[in-house]
């Protein structure tokens, strides 16, 4: 019942993590499908340069909200609702961080995509953002359903 | 894990489909703004419809349904601000982005037709994809999702 224990104070720090990691989603989501249609209309270069602005101007920022939210709502809560690093928060943080490196690859990618048109740099990016969209599902899981606590 | 961190995780399940489903169809839409051709703006309007709608939609009742059992199953009241106050803004984001999503099917077809016929951008397609009205309502639909939110971390009246 961490919602009715939880302080006000911590609401501001969670509703960014939340709000960050629910508009990462949806970026990741936009960034899934358009990198599919890719594959069935390469020739339309609007799919590979809405992947790449996709993750850049959606998916990047939407991380940084929610990384900052996680740091701040972890100094808040950390020795007061838990010790140690239980099982949802490893999960968490782990997903955050290595979110970040697949980000920057898929970000990496996207652009090549979108200046040289070669098929598998948007094939990458597909596989890329399908490994985020699982380890996304599997971090509001394990954090909402508070595992291992 | 406890029936409420069951119905917790699926609401936040549902909440995330909500959610990220509007804004994977905000990205898309701001992306039709940019197109250069017809069959890009066609095309990206058809991803909302094939993607983001189905998953606002099937978010949608997720959040309702476990959102009310979840009150039931916590022992919170349904008569309290932040619960009601959530049912109330959850019919209007579905009423704003019912009706922002008709404009957007108008454009949809406008955009079809033309990649159908020589595929060249016209004024009057850039107008209906930018339509004031449409983008207000669908935008407004997402601010409400964000009030929602905000309504479900700090419940107030609690």
């Amino acid at each position: 019942m961490i919602a009715i224990l939880r302080p006000h104070s911590w609401d501001f720090p969670l509703f960014l993590h939340v709000f960050g990691a629910m508009v990462l989603f949806g970026a990741i989501l936009a960034t899934t499908t358009l990198s599919f249609v890719g594959w069935r209309l390469p020739e339309v270069r609007a799919v590979s340069r809405s992947t790449f602005w996709a993750l850049l101007a959606g998916a990047i920022p939407a991380w940084i909200v929610m990384r900052i939210g996680a740091q701040w709502a972890y100094s808040k809560e950390h020795h007061q609702l838990f010790e140690g690093t239980p099982t949802w928060l490893a999960v968490g943080l782990g997903v955050a961080d290595a979110g970040l490196i697949i980000l920057l690859l898929a970000t990496g990618f996207a652009f090549w995509w979108q200046r040289s048109q070669k098929a598998i740099a948007g094939r990458v990016v597909s596989g890329l953002a399908v490994l985020y969209l699982i380890l996304l599902a599997v971090a509001w899981l394990a954090m909402s359903g508070k595992w291992g606590s | 894990m406890s029936t409420y961190e069951w119905l917790l995780s699926l609401h936040v399940t549902g909440a995330f489909l909500f959610l990220g489903g509007g804004a994977a169809a905000g990205i898309l839409n701001l992306r039709a703004w940019h197109a250069e051709r017809p069959s890009e703006v066609a095309l990206l309007l058809r991803l909302i419809a094939r993607v983001a709608v189905p998953a606002i939609g099937i978010g949608s009742i997720m959040t309702l349904l476990i959102g009310l059992w979840l009150v039931h199953n916590a022992g919170y009241s349904y008569g309290t601000f932040w619960v009601w106050a959530g049912t109330v803004l959850w019919v209007v984001a579905g009423a704003l982005g019912a009706r922002g999503g008709s404009y957007q099917s108008k454009a949809g077809v406008e955009a079809a037709r033309l990649a159908d016929a020589g595929d060249t951008m016209t004024a009057e397609l850039r107008a209906l994809v930018r339509d004031p009205v449409g983008n207000a309502l669908s935008y407004g639909s997402g601010l409400t999702l964000l009030l929602i939110l905000i309504l479900m971390i700090w419940k107030p009246g609690q």
